[in-house]
């Protein structure tokens, strides 16, 4: 019995080793470009992002050619959220010099200490387009993007919904409606614009007469807890009108969806890239941005994703067909509504509190 | 095996008392001085060390379950109680906001009804795990185990491409002319225990199928012997003595299932929300950390109490493999 045992125990320690053996020649060819020249002199830049098919756009777009600038390395890791962000700075463990979040963040971030403050004479924000909230003390914003109303052609027979009305009216357009389990995904401004609200008398948004307008198609509103899900079920028809990103339902269109898009009434808002306070490389987060704001960087990231340049000057490196199709691009204009993200950020939960108990009404 | 005597405490009844030997030494070992000399009372390190050997062993365990576990959940409940006006602000706020209850007893309902489901159907399956032949049992093992190892997220997705309306099994009803207009089964209730049962049956499978397994033969035997059909030595004898099993497995579904979050997430309709999505909206979206912790904290406690019932009355530590 004994003897058995220390048998396997011999065979299973040589397999052991064996792998272990692989394992070191894997790490030595892993470790060998980081031994490279140049790179390490320059410094770095350790950039969080949402990661996927994005982290894939902004490296070519981005990070890239400003190592070939600069000789400053950006390295990306993903998993970013707030709450992250937060026990890493209050940690005293810092370990990203950019972020990119949502805007929100930029003013509950800024009021609990969690930021650096940018520095504008690095920066050149003279270039970026104007609004409310666009430029802080402690955020830039990165690329523009909307919330608006996706439908899917085949559910609606192609008749087109031409604003949000159509979003309750179950006759003329029958079928799902897809919204976020997040309140701010525009299709509480979209209830308001529905029931006669002046897009200029928007905010601060009446939640519970935006709730009350939800009530009316309630068994007939489907929620998605994330994009991937929204661009899920206005491809296959799950949903004939969803409230989601602009970025989602282009995708859905150039997989070949029956799926179009209505820019009337579409909610404008941004991204934002933000510093987090005790950065390790404070200055190249600084140069990074820089960089990421040029009209140059903002074309290269809008001809290479779905995202519309914040530096208008980018259109005069954007193909008037790629244009077209950007958030802030001509499509939109005269069109879009901006989102009051303040707002947003001082009222997100006590929307979420008012969404959750009208679901479970 | 008969006896249920570990080896190492056998080891530890066999062992001749440490003092004794240290007091009649060898003589020729002593003149040698390789045999220290230790008083009769005082504890010799090495009489302490192989006394709590087994405790010892336990130690690196130990330490990583209180620096990683045990702390992080104190700090936890700490930070339920630092509120901007009051120790008690979240919980003031749980309790007159009766959203927050009503998604706990949500919550603690659909668990219920999955462990109850998983039982009824577990049982069976156990059965046949547990007297099975060879093939059938790795059949079997094979069957729970291979969804049990496949990621949730695929498992939903799975799910989600069979129940909606316009999914397969309706399609399947509607060609076989069972059904005039496609059943909603997903982005509700149904949805979700499908999701859920199939996820926890394997918890409610394997302990009450180790159960079984123990279950003396000759007991069913005598019961046969003494003139009781089928039914009865089932419902008098065998029922009885697996009921421990299958309640413990139902109770560690039901714990299990509190802190779900995906399932509800995709499979659900409007009200399906459970505890832990409030829970992750506040870390991650809101960044409201004392009310999740709160949250977290109902959660934890329930859990405890429910834990201890189950261990207390309804002998769930035979999940965990005691007798």
């Amino acid at each position: 019995m004994t003897n058995g045992v220390n048998t396997k125990t011999r065979v299973s320690r040589r397999h052991f080793l064996l792998g272990a053996a692989g394992a070191g020649v894997a790490a030595a060819g892993i470790g060998l470009p980081a031994i490279r020249p140049s790179r390490a002199q320059a410094g770095r830049v350790v950039y969080a992002t949402w990661g996927g098919s994005w982290e894939a756009a902004i490296k070519k777009a981005w990070f890239a050619p400003f190592t070939k600038a600069t000789g400053i390395e950006v390295v990306a890791v993903q998993d970013n959220t707030y709450g992250k962000f937060q026990s890493m700075v209050e940690s005293g463990s810092t370990e990203w010099d950019v972020v990119e979040t949502n805007p929100d963040f930029q003013y509950i971030g800024a009021e609990r200490g969690l930021l650096e403050p940018l520095d504008f004479s690095i920066i050149d924000k003279s270039k970026i387009m104007s609004g409310d909230g666009f430029v802080t003390e402690y955020s830039v914003p990165q690329v523009l993007w909307s919330r608006l109303m996706a439908y899917n052609t085949k559910a609606l027979n192609n008749k087109v919904p031409e604003d949000y009305k159509a979003l309750f009216d179950l006759e003329g357009f029958p079928g799902k409606r897809a919204f976020y389990t997040n309140p701010n995904s525009g299709a509480l401004e979209a209830a308001l614009l529905a029931d006669g609200v002046a897009p200029d008398k928007l905010y601060p948004l009446d939640i519970d007469r935006a709730l009350d307008k939800w009530s009316e198609i309630r068994d007939h509103i489907i929620f998605y807890e994330t994009n991937a899900q929204a661009q899920q079920y206005i491809s296959d028809g799950q949903a004939a009108l969803s409230m989601m990103p602009d970025g989602r339902a282009l995708a859905a269109v150039k997989d070949g969806s029956p799926v179009a898009i209505q820019y009337n009434q579409s909610i404008l808002t941004w991204s934002s890239m933000v510093v987090p306070k005790g950065a390790k490389n404070r200055e190249n987060a600084m140069k990074f941005l820089a960089f990421a704001l040029s009209p140059e960087g903002q074309a290269a990231i809008a001809n290479e994703y779905t995202y519309g340049p914040v530096v208008p000057d980018a259109f005069k490196f954007i193909s008037p067909e790629r244009a077209k199709i950007l958030s802030g691009g001509p499509q939109q204009q005269g069109k879009y509504i901006m989102a009051n993200e303040k707002w947003w950020a001082e009222n997100l939960e006590k929307a979420s509190e008012r969404l959750t108990e009208w679901r479970l009404m | 095996m008969a006896t249920d005597v570990s080896p190492l405490r056998q080891d530890r009844a066999h062992m001749p008392a440490r003092p004794e030997r240290a007091a009649l030494p060898d003589a020729a070992a002593t003149a040698a001085g390789r045999v220290r000399h230790v008083p009769i009372g005082v504890p010799d390190m090495a009489v302490l060390i192989r006394r709590h050997a087994p405790t010892l062993l336990l130690m690196p365990a130990l330490l990583l379950l209180v620096g990683l576990f045990v702390v992080p959940v104190l700090r936890l409940v700490g930070l339920s109680f630092e509120g901007s006006s009051g120790a008690f602000d979240h919980y003031m706020r749980i309790v007159d906001r009766p959203v927050y209850l009503q998604v706990l007893q949500r919550t603690f309902l659909t668990s219920a009804a999955t462990a109850v489901l998983c039982a009824l159907i577990g049982y069976p399956v156990a059965y046949r795990l547990a007297t099975g032949s060879n093939r059938t049992r790795l059949l079997l093992l094979a069957l729970i185990l291979i969804p049990f190892w496949t990621n949730l997220l695929v498992l939903c997705y799975g799910w989600l491409i069979v129940l909606n309306p316009q999914g397969a099994l309706n399609a399947l009803l509607l060609k076989l002319g069972l059904v005039s207009t496609p059943i909603p089964m997903s982005g509700n209730i149904v949805g979700v225990l499908v999701g859920m049962v199939q996820t926890m049956l394997p918890y409610a499978i394997l302990p009450v199928a180790a159960n079984m397994a123990r279950i003396d033969e000759r007991v069913l035997m005598a019961a046969r012997s003494l003139g009781a059909p089928p039914l009865q030595v089932f419902l008098r004898a065998y029922l009885p003595m697996t009921l421990p099993g299958v309640i413990a497995g139902a109770l560690l579904v039901f714990i299990m299932s509190i802190g779900f979050f995906v399932i509800p997430a995709i499979l659900g309709g409007t009200r399906d929300i459970f505890i832990a999505q409030l829970i992750e909206m506040n870390i991650n979206r809101i960044m409201n950390w004392g009310f999740a912790a709160a949250l977290s904290t109902i959660v934890l406690v329930a859990t405890l109490v429910l834990y201890a019932v189950g261990v207390r009355w309804f002998r769930l530590g035979t999940v965990w493999g005691q007798s």
